[in-house]
């Protein structure tokens, strides 16, 4: 086939100019083959042939699955892993009040446990279902839309992470204890991971990602990173010196303890003054090496009292930080975290960021060049030529660098940054071959 | 070097501006530096009377596109909320560097920037407002001003409050466009320029705001940046913006670049060639004047111009 007349069945009966106009009154051209009815009629024959094969083969090939599980078979009975989080939120279901509303009406609703369980498992899907009603907004990139993406990671650390983990509380309670018997992580702290772990999650994420679009977070970190360390050391201080914060039986551990409780706060507090008092660089070396001599004092700390002979001495530790470990270990890790994230040096270079392109060319889409020029018809990508040295350096040169590839690239690579040094690397060369080009 | 398909007129370009501006950077002595008013507040007026001659030398601009008038107006409109700024002639300064630096001419562009970054340091500058887009992004980018705030004119007006007064009643309704520069907009991962620029139009009285086909981040480009591989396609781009303005009726089109002023300005007179067949019947000037005309009192007088001259500069060459 003629590659004129493909070129001409392409453009057929579209303007020329831009295929895709932004603004108020924007009309999309995208090219493809619609969904409807070409993609779903398609999507519904494979649709019907794998339901045809299904009954087929429940019809003809039986398997032998044994009796339904229940309480005399297992003790526990857990659905598989990725129906754990509706089991979590289900159990969880019991802290909300129960109450029944019209009584003696037909309309009567009781809220009992398994209806507010019910109501939590579906509030995921209800919430996708309508979040593209309720969020209109164009920006498709997690990293340029942070409230979005951090209230979607808290969300998944909630609902996926921590709910799955709390359908098996029961297992938690029985294998992890404390010498005294006692579960190490009592259901009241494993309802709080509920709360706490999200937030902490969102917060850093939201604050990670408006530092990544070169955001000044200092407003943000202040009070976020000084309140998460005065919890901690309050939480330590409570532990340590008030009477009824150590059991009696942990008592004689106090020195371990106190010098498990101090790896923990000590780090979180030198981030707290550093990012209070001191300029942005050096808070960043203050989170990097906090975070670094925290993590390997907290590991040789545990290795030397579990290979100084002191299991005991461990279990003790273990019985004071894993109850609260909400606020002794979750707290302390986020806010070294957040103080790294939120100080660091957003990148500039485009080496990393133009490795990361996966060629979904919307750059070439909005590019103004390749509309005015002859072979706009398919034949020069600038960004792509240019990534690729082809067209003997001419996407280099004629590129604008207006920057729309960037403002609508999903990876946020600033393809202008790219443009600088492969000009300047040019002009290097021909000053390198003794002088300049006329 | 290298033979493409398209001729030598897809490589780079030497208009002889350029040939003058790399030629400034070999010069780092500092001349005798005299200030009429010393101040914190330095106003930068970039490369603006190199354009008005390099225009009317290119045969691009027998019209009305007035470079100069940019840094009255902004003189004029500093003066208005109460800053007496301290002028960084181009007498002691030298060019900001942008266009070098996106031709790749680095060495060039380092020279100009330690010499400029020497300058500023040495005057004790605190804020250093520019009325060109291009500079907006270079100083607050490329520069390493540690303890300098640099600030587009248009934020720094917003900011002061700069109040315009009411219009006569004889004066009729305009309709009033903005073509947000790339440099000051979507190339500004902080500060982007968007708002400030139409705030200050909406205090114009008599002005009623209207949006291109594309705006803020998704504005198009002028068709022609850092001066290079102006032809006859992107010309296209131009006209493409141009008529954009059209669509929407404008009266006015404004710009806060004197790059986008430049490339409009020229496809405005180049359309207004044969009389009677004039594509583009608004006005094309940058937002400095656009405000400026609107503010009572007469253009102050610069450094870099006439003292006795009580007038705004004439247009074009005369000017």
């Amino acid at each position: 086939m003629q590659i004129e007349y493909v070129k001409g069945k392409i453009m057929e009966g579209r303007q020329s100019g831009f295929p895709r106009q932004y603004g108020p009154e924007r009309s999309d051209h995208q090219p493809g083959i619609p969904l409807f009815p070409q993609e779903a009629t398609r999507d519904l024959v494979v649709t019907f042939i794998l339901v045809a094969m299904m009954f087929f083969l429940s019809a003809f090939v039986t398997p032998f699955l044994g009796p339904a599980r229940g309480p005399q078979l297992s003790e526990l009975i857990v659905p598989d892993w990725y129906l754990l989080f509706s089991w979590g939120l289900l159990k969880v279901a019991d802290i909300f009040p129960q109450f029944t509303i019209g009584q003696g009406t037909p309309l009567k609703t009781e809220f009992s446990a398994a209806f507010w369980g019910d109501l939590l498992s579906g509030i995921p899907v209800i919430f996708l279902l309508i979040l593209p009603f309720i969020d209109r907004g164009r920006e498709a990139r997690p990293a340029k839309a942070p409230v979005r993406s951090a209230f979607g990671l808290a969300f998944l650390i909630a609902w996926i992470f921590t709910s799955s983990l709390y359908s098996i509380r029961e297992v938690v309670a029985q294998r992890w204890v404390s010498p005294n018997g006692a579960a190490l992580i009592p259901d009241f702290t494993m309802k709080w991971f509920f709360i706490i772990p999200p937030v902490l999650v969102g917060l850093t994420s939201y604050i990670a990602l408006r530092r990544l679009g070169y955001q000044p977070m200092r407003r943000w970190l202040v009070p976020y990173v000084a309140g998460l360390a005065a919890i901690v050391v309050a939480q330590s201080a409570w532990i340590l010196f008030d009477p009824a914060g150590l059991g009696v039986e942990a008592r004689p551990f106090t020195v371990e303890i106190a010098i498990a409780l101090g790896i923990i706060a000590v780090p979180t507090v030198a981030v707290a003054a550093a990012v209070l008092l001191a300029p942005e660089s050096t808070a960043r070396k203050v989170s990097t090496w906090a975070g670094a001599l925290g993590l390997i004092g907290f590991l040789a700390f545990y290795g030397g009292v579990a290979y100084l002979d002191q299991p005991r001495a461990l279990g003790w530790v273990l019985s004071v930080l894993w109850p609260n470990m909400n606020t002794l270990v979750l707290i302390p890790m986020f806010a070294v975290l957040t103080a790294w994230l939120g100080t660091r040096r957003p990148y500039s270079t485009y080496e990393y960021l133009l490795n990361e392109c996966y060629q979904c060319g919307k750059c070439h889409t909005v590019c103004p060049v390749t509309k005015v020029e002859d072979d706009a018809l398919g034949g020069l990508n600038l960004v792509y030529n240019t990534f690729k040295k082809q067209h003997d350096g001419v996407p280099l040169w004629t590129c604008l660098a207006c920057d729309a590839c960037s403002a609508v690239c999903p990876l946020d690579i600033q393809y202008s940054d790219y443009i600088l040094e492969e000009r300047a690397k040019v002009h290097a060369r021909m000053a390198a071959d003794g002088g300049q080009r006329e | 070097m290298m033979e493409t398909e398209y001729g030598p007129g897809r490589t780079i370009p030497h208009p002889v501006m350029f040939r003058v501006l790399d030629a400034e950077a070999d010069d780092t002595t500092i001349p005798e530096i005299k200030v009429e008013h010393k101040s914190e507040y330095a106003y930068y007026p970039g490369c603006v009377d190199y354009y008005d001659v390099e225009m009317q030398f290119s045969h691009m601009n027998y019209g009305d596109t007035n470079h100069g008038i940019i840094f009255d107006s902004s003189i004029k409109l500093l003066r208005a909320v109460g800053i007496q700024p301290m002028i960084l002639d181009r007498s002691f300064m030298k060019c900001c560097g942008h266009d070098q630096l996106w031709q790749g001419k680095v060495d060039i562009f380092e020279r100009m920037r330690d010499y400029n970054t020497k300058i500023i340091k040495m005057l004790g500058v605190k804020t250093l407002v520019t009325s060109c887009a291009e500079g907006y992004r270079t100083f607050r980018l490329d520069y390493k001003l540690d303890g300098v705030r640099v600030v587009h004119i248009t934020t720094f007006l917003y900011e002061r409050g700069l109040r315009i007064p009411p219009q006569p009643e004889t004066a009729k309704r305009i309709r009033v466009a903005f073509q947000d520069p790339c440099r000051s907009g979507r190339q500004m991962p902080i500060d982007p320029v968007y708002e400030e620029p139409r705030e200050l139009v909406k205090r114009v009285d008599n002005a009623d705001l209207v949006e291109l086909k594309t705006f803020r981040a998704d504005a198009q480009c002028c068709g022609v940046a850092q001066m290079m591989y102006c032809n006859d396609k992107t010309k296209g781009l131009t006209r493409k913006r141009m008529d954009e303005a059209t669509e929407v009726d404008a009266d006015y089109l404004l710009t806060a670049c004197p790059k986008c002023l430049t490339h409009f300005g020229c496809l405005h007179h180049e359309n207004r060639w044969q009389p009677g067949e004039e594509r583009y019947t608004y006005k094309v000037m940058d937002i400095t004047q656009f405000l400026a005309e609107r503010l009572p009192g007469d253009y102050p007088t610069g450094s870099n111009v006439d003292t006795k001259r009580k007038e705004p500069p004439l247009p074009g060459r005369r000017g």
